[in-house]
């Protein structure tokens, strides 16, 4: 690869296709970073107790890629030496076990990039307006949690 | 909401997500309203048009052109074509 083309790059998407972990990896290999670390976040076959049949995941999804954009700003921010950084959310139905999120960052030494995607899967979590329908046998809620993580958030 | 006679400024664009559109039975409508205006006199507004939402009250939040917004004091200015978008609580991830 020519050095002078490997320059930081965000890789972010939204789509209803099942997610690949080796082509999220993949975009987020360099050859100057010795480190790629990943978060994929998969379907649970319970809440709350109660047996899970899938998840449906919707999106306000202008504003959630310019969410996703200000996390990758604020990573490269706090932590200057990760290189790439992909952020790949599933849209739609998500059956158990599949990847819901998968989210990779390389950087030269591992500390960097293993901080970096707990930040980005907790502030995902926190600011970006996604939301999952947990689909039960006879109903379906949305998940709830006890505050708004907005409100909680953004103060 | 306004008594003018000719097109009536401002009219934003009211986006429906998860629970708020489940209520509603819409993902979106065009709505008139003042073009100045507080947050929370904004959902008042959205609520006399949609009863409905009254119940989700506490647990929302909005976005006015992509920025989140608590309901309250907030002074809004509003154009015509700005999006709100009711946003229940968030599950992403």
């Amino acid at each position: 690869m020519d050095e002078r083309e490997d320059v930081p790059k965000d890789f972010i998407k939204l789509k209803s296709e099942k997610l690949s972990v080796d082509e999220v990896s993949e975009l987020v290999t360099s050859p100057c970073c010795g480190a790629v670390s990943l978060f994929i976040g998969t379907t649970r076959n319970n809440f709350e107790g109660k047996k899970v049949i899938r998840l449906e995941y919707e999106a306000y999804t202008s504003m959630a890629e310019m969410e996703i954009k200000k996390i990758c700003r604020d990573v490269r921010r706090k932590w200057p030496s990760v290189k790439h950084i992909a952020m790949h959310h599933r849209l739609g139905v998500v059956p158990i076990t599949e990847a819901s999120v998968i989210i990779a960052v390389s950087s030269p030494h591992r500390a960097e990039s293993l901080e970096a995607v707990t930040h980005c899967i907790n502030t995902l979590k926190a600011f970006v307006p996604i939301w999952k329908k947990v689909i039960h046998k006879h109903w379906c809620t949305y998940k709830q949690h006890v505050c708004h993580r907005v409100l909680v958030n953004i103060h | 909401l306004l008594n003018v006679p000719s097109p009536c400024p401002p009219q934003v664009t009211v986006l429906y997500f998860a629970r708020s559109a489940e209520l509603v039975g819409l993902r979106s409508e065009s709505v008139c309203v003042p073009q100045r205006i507080t947050s929370l006199q904004l959902w008042e507004e959205i609520v006399k048009i949609h009863p409905r939402l009254a119940v989700i009250r506490d647990q929302v939040v909005f976005a006015v052109r992509q920025e989140y917004v608590l309901l309250g004091d907030q002074l809004l200015v509003l154009q015509t074509g700005d999006e709100v978008a009711i946003i229940p609580p968030i599950s992403g991830g």
